[in-house]
């Protein structure tokens, strides 16, 4: 399914192939970590850039759209921004200039460390052949934070892990595992502090224990410019509790894949996602999601808003395992397409092989409606705050499912502010 | 919720070792020489006395196929098919040039027979059959008889075998062949392109509301064979006609090849029904034998305010790779497509539809129900496309699948691109969304939710099934009872 025949090589290419002779000796890890570095280097060299003949990245074919990569490395930005949440623990995910202090129960070290650990290369390998960031991420990352939150750990205050670009290339990696019984509400925030033209990768390994509830939430707000490529993957375990929230409103080329596997029985996951999508960029959310067990639940919806030449895609396959009865998984992906020059594709896969389950997916694809725009106009709204207000309403939707309200008001303000621009 | 068991009987009914229609016509065959070259292209071109053009149109996709690759996207496992162990040509010998009924060799008319096709006029006027249908029958490479040709004629209708027809109406043919499906399209069509045997030509003048139905029956009867049908149908502006399309096999061990191609234009008002039930050899329920069915079918609705629609009960065929489409270039035109496809055995079925919308006000509807069983998988794969000036372009979508027993798989892979802010698309496949208004009306009524939603879309069902004649819809009825619990995606 997989193959792409070779062809010639793109100048996208072959910038990430110069950089990598470039930083290759300058980069963490010890002579294990290097050669799976130039293993994953040759693999590259062989298949290049995934095009739409790669099923997985059909609608983002990223010969034709990455036109360049930059050709100098970012510095290190630290965090610096104001939080979302006020009074949350604010850390860098580079685990660089660290100056909040780390809450109890939870334990923070340089992923630099784990790279000149044996553990590196088993964390560093590409999954599937068509697992493009986990090539270019393990080919480049030197940095990133190992998070442990310790068995049955409250943390109270919001802890918001900022990845600042600051222009060129930054590989970023957070390996994060949540201790049974622990709770916790974590924000991943992937910002642009000051110049743009960057390229990043940013993979997140998180692994919930027995009994763990957590919110997690990616905020991407790159700059108009930049390339974003994320990856979270999840372990859920028995009666593991995930609420993960993507907020999409920035970056020129983005995308952000989610893969989960439920290998604990009885877990529940709920992803909400909002997308917003101005300009000439391109964003991308693809999902897969493997129920290995049974008794889990899963339940995803998207609400994407499309203004300008922007164009969107979310992919989202959900497989159900044979043994995985009882199964109970939904899939929603809701899009308003404002702009006759904007496009929107979505593909929305079931993959089932055990026959006591349900799973049910729903995908549309519309304008405003119009009765809704009649409705507001008629009671005296003029016509460009009807739209604010129907747009305001179809995301607010998503994000009150964040229950927590500090963080449903900072959203829906930063969603506000980003329409208010847009609109 | 598991499947009940009024729906797991009926689906063993036509399990895969039910097959009726297994039997074989031990005729003496003429066949060309095995294998796949330019040589083998000419035999057939020449046994069919085709003209320079029609030669060339054949060797230029040959030599085109050559070149490309099997497409390996659908999820459907096959070991690697060898070309050039097949048979491209085989006709009953004693069917050298055209016949009329009397002449046909009895043998083949008891196979039709046995498989319920009537082609004696004077039966089907006598009223053995309830409706009048016009028949086309094909048995591997060639076209056997035509019926009701005469009357057809009469109101203008040309309804013959496409060998026929590229003798007696070349430049109709010229005009509209490769014109939906290019030479070019698709490894498979590219194939057909330069092997197509036989296959029926249909042409409905201006105005002209087909008299009948026309059916084509495909019979592939000789070992080692694989079957290359080509069928073109053409509506003229404001005319209509309904088609229907049958196929069996007989019961063998090997795995036999079918890569057909399907042609549709309506000119503007004009409308197309195509009702395909598709019930090939499935091979046994260890999976051996069973036919490989590749085929491309997709109409093209040219012109304003036409209308396509395909239909399809699919119970046959070890592997099913089908997606009849709809290009819906004329403004205001209308694509449908409804279908139920039944897995059973080790079959496996990727199939479904595309919609292209091109032109504006365009709608269409698509709604699909796969029921898998034994050791089966079903994939329902669908595109819905609107173009940047497809402006208030429309689409349904809703395709319920349903598993019987733990060993087998369903699949749902849509892909909708919306390219303008006008478009109004609609994906849905959870069985609580079928809608609530029809639903509520039933339960207000004390009828429970299980057999409400059974009712809802069988109710649908019913409507296209009972549009078949009774002869094709035999396997179609069986399948009527079958209701909608437990659905997956």
């Amino acid at each position: 399914m997989n193959v792409q025949s070779k062809k010639p090589i793109t100048a996208a290419e072959q910038s990430l192939l110069d950089r990598y002779s470039e930083r290759r000796d300058a980069l963490q890890g010890d002579a294990s970590v290097t050669e799976l570095r130039d293993g994953l280097v040759h693999d590259f060299a062989q298949t290049g850039l995934p095009g739409r003949r790669i099923e997985t990245w059909h609608y983002t074919d990223l010969r034709t759209l990455l036109k360049s990569a930059p050709s100098d490395f970012s510095a290190e930005a630290g965090a610096s921004a104001k939080p979302i949440v006020p009074d949350s623990i604010v850390l860098s995910a580079r685990n660089d200039c660290q100056d909040s202090a780390i809450p109890d129960g939870m334990d923070v070290s340089s992923f630099k460390e784990l790279l000149a650990s044996e553990r590196a290369t088993d964390l560093l390998a590409s999954k599937r052949s068509d697992d493009f960031i986990g090539r270019v991420n393990s080919m480049f990352v030197d940095g990133g934070s190992v998070v442990e939150v310790s068995k049955g750990a409250k943390l109270e205050k919001t802890i918001e892990f900022q990845n600042a670009s600051l222009g060129g290339h930054l590989h970023t990696r957070m390996s994060v595992n949540i201790g049974e019984g622990a709770s916790g509400t974590f924000i991943e925030r992937q910002i642009a502090a000051g110049k743009t033209d960057s390229f990043v990768s940013s993979i997140t390994d998180l692994t919930i224990g027995k009994g763990a509830a957590v919110t997690w939430i990616i905020s991407q707000e790159r700059g108009v410019s930049d390339t974003h490529l994320g990856q979270i993957n999840i372990r859920l375990g028995e009666d593991a509790r995930l609420t993960l929230f993507i907020a999409n409103a920035g970056g020129h080329l983005v995308r952000q894949e989610v893969h989960v596997t439920a290998d604990g029985e009885n877990s529940d996951f709920a992803l909400r996602g909002v997308n917003l999508l101005g300009g000439d960029s391109h964003t991308d959310i693809t999902m897969e999601f493997d129920h290995l067990v049974a008794n889990c639940v899963s339940a995803e919806t998207l609400r994407n808003v499309v203004f300008d030449r922007a164009r969107g895609v979310f992919q989202g396959q959900i497989r159900v395992a044979q043994i995985a009865q009882k199964t109970d998984a939904k899939m929603a992906c809701n899009t308003l397409l404002l702009s006759d020059e904007g496009e929107f594709f979505s593909k929305p896969e079931l993959e089932i092989f055990a026959d006591d389950v349900q799973c049910g997916h729903g995908a549309t694809v519309t304008d405003i409606d119009e009765n809704h725009l009649f409705y507001l106009k008629a009671r005296g709204i003029s016509d460009s705050k009807a739209r604010a207000m129907l747009v305001n309403a179809f995301i607010s939707e998503i994000v009150e499912d964040l229950e927590q309200e500090d963080l449903v008001e900072a959203f829906e303000n930063r969603f506000s502010e980003w329409l208010a621009q847009h609109a | 919720m598991p499947a009940v068991q009024e729906t797991i009987d009926q689906v063993r009914q036509i399990d895969v070792d039910q097959y009726k229609y297994g039997f074989e016509t031990l005729i003496e065959m003429e066949k060309a020489p095995k294998g796949l070259n330019e040589d083998i292209i000419r035999f057939i071109s020449a046994k069919k006395d085709e003209p320079e053009w029609m030669l060339e149109w054949r060797l230029n996709a040959y030599r085109r196929w050559l070149t490309m690759e099997a497409p390996s996207w659908a999820r459907v496992e096959y070991p690697k098919i060898d070309f050039n162990d097949i048979y491209y040509y085989a006709a009953p010998k004693s069917m050298a040039g055209p016949k009329t009924l009397d002449e046909v060799d009895p043998e083949l008319l008891r196979t039709y027979e046995k498989l319920g096709i009537p082609l004696r006029e004077q039966e089907i006027l006598a009223g053995v059959q309830e409706s009048k249908i016009a028949v086309d029958a094909v048995f591997d490479s060639v076209s056997v008889v035509t019926t009701f040709k005469k009357e057809l004629a009469k109101a203008g209708v040309i309804f013959m075998s496409i060998s026929e027809a590229i003798r007696e109406h070349p430049d109709l043919v010229r005009k509209y062949l490769g014109s939906v499906v290019p030479v070019t399209d698709n490894y498979y069509a590219t194939l057909n392109s330069a092997v197509f045997t036989d296959g029926s030509f249909v042409f409905v003048p201006k105005g002209v509301r087909c008299p009948m139905e026309l059916s084509t029956y495909f019979r592939i009867n000789e070992k080692n064979t694989g079957q290359f049908e080509r069928t073109l149908i053409i509506c003229e502006e404001a005319a209509y006609v309904s088609y229907l399309e049958g196929c069996t096999a007989p019961q063998r061990d090997e795995n036999q090849l079918h890569a057909a191609v399907v042609e549709l234009v309506a000119l503007e008002d004009a409308e197309i029904k195509y009702s395909t039930v598709q019930n090939w050899f499935p091979g046994d329920s260890e999976g051996k034998g069973g036919i490989y069915n590749f085929v491309t079918k997709r109409g093209d609705c040219r012109g304003a305010n036409s209308k396509i629609s395909w239909t399809q009960v699919e119970t046959g065929s070890a592997i099913t790779w089908k997606y009849p489409s709809c290009i819906l270039r004329g403004d205001n035109s209308r694509g449908e497509f409804y279908s139920i496809a039944v897995s059973n055995g080790r079959q496996q079925i990727d199939s479904g539809t595309k919609m292209i919308h091109l032109g504006k006000n365009t709608s269409s509807r698509i709604i699909s129900k796969g029921i898998s069983a034994g050791k089966s998988n079903n994939t329902y794969r669908g595109q819905v496309s609107a173009h940047r000036k497809a402006t208030n372009a429309r689409n349904f979508t809703q395709c319920d699948s349903l598993l019987i027993g733990n060993n087998c798989g369903a699949h749902t892979v849509p892909y909708i691109e919306a390219r303008n802010s006008t478009a109004q698309f609609e994906h849905e496949a959870t069985t609580s969304k079928i809608s609530e208004d029809q639903l509520f009306y039933c339960l207000q009524r004390g009828i429970p939710e299980e057999e409400a939603i059974a009712l809802i879309v069988n109710g649908f069902v019913k409507e296209v099934i009972q549009e078949l004649p009774m002869e094709f819809a035999v396997e179609a009825q069986k399948l009527i009872g079958i209701s909608l619990e437990g659905s997956v995606g």
